[in-house]
């Protein structure tokens, strides 16, 4: 309320951008589930078994902000009779594109299809 | 889908193992192009058990592949089911396979890209899958294939192999999106056929010698 407008500067979090490519990801067609790695898998065991879910989990998902840019790690399972390359590719555009929506980061996505399940 | 009529690629790959023919003398792999395209089968192709069997492969991949899969919702996996997951998520650098994206890194599980060709390939007439293998040369994302088999007794050989070899060829490109460079195949064992589709991997074979 002073003199001229004071510099703000936004910083947003890995654990926001996480959340967003988790919740962009779930959404792309033929993608089944995310999928977590141990550690992951574990931290959200003990949580169940202790009682307390802290946050909702960002699964499958890992994120980290540099500056004015981020690296998002997506992995992902998908079903027989959605092609694999067609599928990471998707969830990398997408999710990159949420993110800079969101966010104005520049966002570098590597995408893993850990699982096909083949019913 | 960009269905995969890679006319270019399969004439490149015919001409470098010389052509793969079916028992009668006709291609495989111009067998299954007609087939995809949806050719009504000519006088010679209905009459004859090698070309009615390529056409049907070509059928049932194409079956599976666009089946488009409505969006079923993983049940919510156990305890003992999420680590096991977590435990073979944890792919190690070699277990995965490079998929082309003009993105960024996208990797594929090599596990599961060999069980989808297994899949596809027990799902033919006539032949069942034992292992299979996929090996990518560093900064390549196309593939060499090999994948052992179990034929019927009695099936043409030669036939067999020409079938899985466009069976695996069809399915790198279509279901996993990695482009087929060759494809090794080695019949391992025969089975009778009154166990067929009964037991799976029902190695009974006979000493069947052809």
């Amino acid at each position: 309320m002073t003199h001229g407008t004071p510099p703000v500067r936004l910083h947003v979090g890995d654990a926001a951008v996480a959340r967003i490519a988790a919740q962009r990801a779930r959404r792309v067609p033929g993608v089944v589930a995310l999928r977590a790695d141990l550690a992951q898998a574990l931290l959200g065991i003990a949580d169940a078994v202790l009682g307390q879910e802290r946050t909702p989990r960002t699964d499958g998902v890992k994120a980290a902000v540099n500056g004015d840019s981020a690296e998002v790690t997506v992995t992902v399972v998908t079903r027989l009779g959605h092609n694999c390359r067609d599928v990471a590719r998707a969830v990398q555009r997408e999710v990159a594109d949420e993110i800079a929506r969101h966010t104005g980061l520049q966002v570098q996505v590597s995408v893993t299809v850990a699982d096909i399940l083949l019913d | 889908m960009a269905v995969n009529r890679l006319s270019g690629s399969d004439l490149h790959g015919a001409s470098e193992w010389g052509s793969e023919s079916l028992a009668c003398g006709r291609d495989a792999a111009t067998a299954w192009d007609r087939a995809e395209v949806g050719v009504t089968p000519d006088e010679h192709e209905r009459g004859c058990p090698h070309c009615a069997a390529a056409f049907a492969d070509a059928r049932r991949l194409d079956s599976v592949v666009h089946r488009m899969s409505n969006a079923d919702v993983e049940p919510p996996p156990s305890v003992m089911d999420r680590v096991m997951a977590a435990v073979r998520t944890d792919l190690r650098p070699h277990d995965l396979l490079a998929l082309d994206s003009p993105h960024g890194p996208a990797r594929l599980s090599r596990p599961a890209a060999a069980a989808v060709l297994r899949n596809v390939v027990d799902r033919m007439g006539g032949v069942r899958a034992r292992s299979c293998r996929i090996e990518q040369l560093d900064g390549r994302d196309d593939a060499d294939v090999t994948i052992t088999v179990t034929a019927r007794f009695g099936v043409d050989l030669a036939s067999v192999t020409a079938r899985v070899r466009q069976m695996v060829l069809a399915a790198g490109e279509q279901a996993l999106g990695v482009p087929v460079r060759r494809v090794d195949i080695e019949v391992v064992d025969v089975f009778d056929s009154s166990v067929d589709g009964a037991v799976d991997g029902a190695g009974g074979g006979k000493d069947g010698r052809r």
